[in-house]
């Protein structure tokens, strides 16, 4: 073997077996990608799996009885308990005022004697309508769906569907029923 | 003594309770002969005394003698103590330096000694005493247990775990993403990096007040202030319905508070300008935007050019802008509060259509 | 005095045997070179270095807050572990395994044990912080020790928020809810947030109650029975091994950084 085949050998032989830099490089860069790809995919189903489809919670909807069953001018608390709801009546409608603080989601007590709902964490107040007027919450109570069950003529209230002042949804249809 | 005890219910009002603590820390941090022996023995005897006449009032030891309240008692004076001990220390360094001398742990902490048994012993009797003092306390005192959860009643009031009640007092005057995420977060990013805007070389290893004045008043203004006096008003003058109420009042459920707060944009453009509210949000709310503009966005360049001069050329751009953004966001927590107290302002920023207050 | 020389002799025959050399190797450390060995020897042991700085073991100078918010943390592993033999973390059980831990369990202050020791440490742990501040512990070369110490600060504050639901009292769940709703906040995550009612594709919010950050947290919209399972999990393994491993590297780095801080 002369020296000069010998040389050509190993330039071709190394042409073959080692990659070129660049070449190395791109490959090495598609590795880590794939890597970095592969870890997010994992945190993403990890954050996923915190986050259940089903959930074994109170029903949110319920016949609250007639409407004859409510005083007119007051703010009835029996379903506050049992489904977070105040019914409120008064001469022109019946609606139902969700009970949490839209703050911080304690549940506000109604004081008959100051005619107005006060939470308990931080004060914040509200009128009967729902209104905030005190306190640090940023906004009015929310109200739940209510309506008159076509079956039996009982109050049907929808916690799920909720009615938000302050994007004018208080005045739609489902929001209240008219007292007639 | 009820005048005594008006006089206090009167002073323990967060806004006076507050300014009175400031006042009162950054002042006694400069007053030397606190940090002696016998200041020490006065400031304790001020707290014990301070504590026995309020113990025989009825409405006091009702709150104080709450079990889960006894810690934060504890903590009262662990914390007081801690802090003269501290400043005791500090200033018998700051003599020495004076002198010339170096600091009294300097001949200790060159001195080495064998771990075992020097250093393990000391651990030992630690873990005893410590031991002692956790079954007495457990055997004493029965672990509270009120009646079963019930989502559909709120207990009056509502309290956070006592080491968050800070930040829920802090909640009165901020908005929740303020008070709840956007505080606490920059408390940790805060604390995470004094070590690198301190660059202070001296004071590494040993109590002293005098070769870093400025970073212990400001660790001491959050940490006592911003966090320990809160967590204090928070416990024992926040009653039902979270209104205040002094150390020797009643907590009666159905005092009223009137709390009429108003934001920014009505006392520009309803108060002033006598005009209705514009409708679109970003000229509404115009003013309240310049005004956190100027503040966070402004007032550190002025700064760097008046009366941080000295700490601009000192620690150089990057920890410059970042100290003094976390100074001016803990600065603006008690400017916050006193708005309140005095305009009873609710918001600055008070943009409803993306929940975004300020 | 006879007394004392039999003492030392029944002594020095207890470390020669077998049993006790195979355990301990060394016999009692009363050599400079058996004092170096007890330390090296012993796997807990040997987060100290040989020799300490004088200064790191005066009372006057470190307060030993650290060594007692560790301590306290193995109290309150031990106690936690004990409570976790009668406690089920479900909403029909919790709130009865409280009043049985309290009425029926014989030498029942473990729970005492645990509630103060928890108050304990989160103020012990302040403490510790307080003085690594005054004595400017945090500098050069300690910059990163300091903060895996704030971390250690936030977990255990997490440790106590966790373990304040699991009684299942009123003072547990309301504490829990107003802690809780904050997270509702949250700038974009939070359904309450700034911003996040605009993420809205096709005019449907991504960002609902059903699907924001506190959901994630509480595995529910209420602080129900999901809530309860995961502050337990949380609380019992979840943030106790990443404090735990934090601790260790926490005193690794104390050691390494220099040693206990002392002036230069």
């Amino acid at each position: 073997m002369t020296e000069s085949e010998s040389r050509g050998v190993s330039a071709a032989g190394s042409a073959a077996v080692a990659p070129t830099r660049r070449g190395f490089i791109s490959w090495l860069a598609v590795g880590w990608l794939a890597f970095a790809a592969g870890i997010g995919a994992f945190v993403t189903t990890m954050a996923r799996f915190l986050f259940p489809n089903v959930l074994f919670e109170p029903p949110s909807s319920f016949k609250a009885g007639y409407p004859s069953d409510y005083q007119v001018g007051e703010v009835d608390e029996r379903w506050k308990e049992k489904y977070q709801i105040w019914v409120v009546r008064n001469t022109e409608m019946t609606y139902a005022l969700i009970t949490v603080c839209t703050h911080l989601g304690c549940i506000p007590n109604w004081l008959a004697s100051q005619n107005k709902f006060k939470c308990p964490c931080h004060g914040s107040g509200y009128y009967r309508s729902g209104i905030n007027f005190e306190g640090p919450t940023p906004r009015p109570l929310e109200r739940a769906a209510i309506s008159i069950s076509p079956e039996d003529g009982q109050i049907f209230i929808e916690k799920a569907r909720k009615f938000l002042y302050e994007k004018g949804q208080w005045t739609d249809p489902a929001a209240s029923i008219k007292t007639t | 003594m009820t005048a005594i005890k008006d006089i206090i219910n009167w002073l323990a009002s967060p806004a006076i309770a507050v300014t009175l603590s400031m006042v009162g820390l950054v002042g006694a941090m400069f007053c030397k002969p606190l940090w002696t022996k016998k200041g020490g023995i006065l400031l304790f005897a001020t707290l014990i005394g301070g504590f026995a006449f309020s113990f025989t009032d009825p409405n006091f030891r009702i709150v104080a003698s709450m079990p889960d309240n006894v810690p934060i008692l504890g903590m009262l004076f662990l914390v007081g103590f801690f802090f003269w001990y501290a400043m005791y220390q500090a200033h018998l360094n700051d003599a020495r330096l004076a002198k010339g001398l170096p600091p009294l742990e300097k001949e200790d902490s060159d001195k080495k000694v064998f771990t075992w048994p020097d250093l393990v012993y000391v651990e030992l009797i630690s873990l005893i005493v410590c031991s002692i003092v956790m079954i007495l306390w457990s055997i004493v005192l029965k672990a509270p247990l009120e009646e079963p959860a019930n989502p559909g009643a709120a207990p009056n009031p509502a309290k956070a775990p006592w080491y968050f009640l800070g930040l829920q007092e802090l909640l009165v005057y901020f908005d929740p993403w303020m008070a709840g995420v956007v505080l606490p977060t920059l408390i940790i990013v805060g604390l995470m990096a004094i070590p690198y805007i301190d660059t202070n070389p001296r004071g590494n290893g040993y109590f002293s007040f005098r070769e870093r004045k400025w970073e212990i008043v400001m660790f001491c203004f959050g940490f006592i202030i911003l966090w320990v006096v809160l967590i204090i008003l928070g416990t024992f003058l926040r009653g039902p319905n979270w209104n205040f109420f002094g150390p020797y009042e009643y907590w009666d459920p159905n005092k009223l508070v009137p709390l009429n707060n108003v934001s920014v944009s009505e006392i520009f453009w309803v108060k002033w300008l006598k005009t209705a509210l514009p409708a679109f949000w970003l000229k509404r709310e115009l003013p309240g935007i310049l005004l956190v503009l100027f503040y966070m966005g402004a007032l550190p360049g002025l700064l760097s050019k008046t009366l941080f001069k000295r700490f601009y050329e000192k620690m150089g751009t990057v920890r410059y802008v970042v100290g003094v953004n976390l100074f001016l966001i803990m600065l603006a927590v008690p400017i916050k509060m006193y708005l309140r107290w005095i305009f009873n302002l609710k918001y600055i920023v008070n943009i409803q259509e993306f929940s975004f207050n300020i | 005095m006879n007394l004392e020389k039999s003492w030392r002799r029944l002594q020095q025959q207890v470390v020669e045997t077998q049993v006790w050399k195979s355990i301990f190797r060394v016999g009692i450390p009363n050599t400079n070179r058996k004092r170096v060995l007890a330390v090296l020897g012993n796997v807990v042991l040997h987060l100290h270095p040989v020799k300490t700085r004088k200064s790191g073991v005066k009372m006057r100078y470190t307060w030993c807050a650290g060594g007692m918010t560790f301590f306290l943390f193995l109290v309150l592993t031990f106690t936690g572990l004990l409570l976790m033999f009668y406690y089920r973390p479900t909403i029909e059980y919790a709130y009865g395994d409280m009043l049985d831990l309290r009425e029926q369990v014989p030498f029942g202050i473990m729970r005492e044990m645990h509630r103060w020791g928890a108050h304990a440490m989160v103020i012990t742990v302040w403490i510790h912080m307080f003085r690594v501040f005054m004595t400017g512990s945090y500098k050069p070369p300690r910059e990163f020790n300091w903060n895996v110490g704030v971390v250690l600060l936030v977990l255990t504050l997490l440790l106590s928020f966790t373990g304040y639901l699991l009684p299942w009292d009123q003072l547990a769940i309301w504490a829990i809810t107003v802690g809780s709703n904050m997270a509702r906040a949250t700038p974009l995550a939070g359904y309450e947030g700034p911003f996040a009612a605009q993420i809205a594709f096709n005019g449907v919010n991504l960002v609902t109650a059903g699907s924001d950050a506190r959901f994630g947290l509480l595995g529910g919209r209420i602080v129900g029975a999901n809530a309860l399972l995961r502050f337990y999990v949380l609380h019992c393994v979840f943030i106790p091994l990443i404090a735990a491993f934090l601790m260790a590297v926490h005193f690794w780095r104390v050691r390494k950084d220099g040693g206990i801080s002392g002036p230069l």
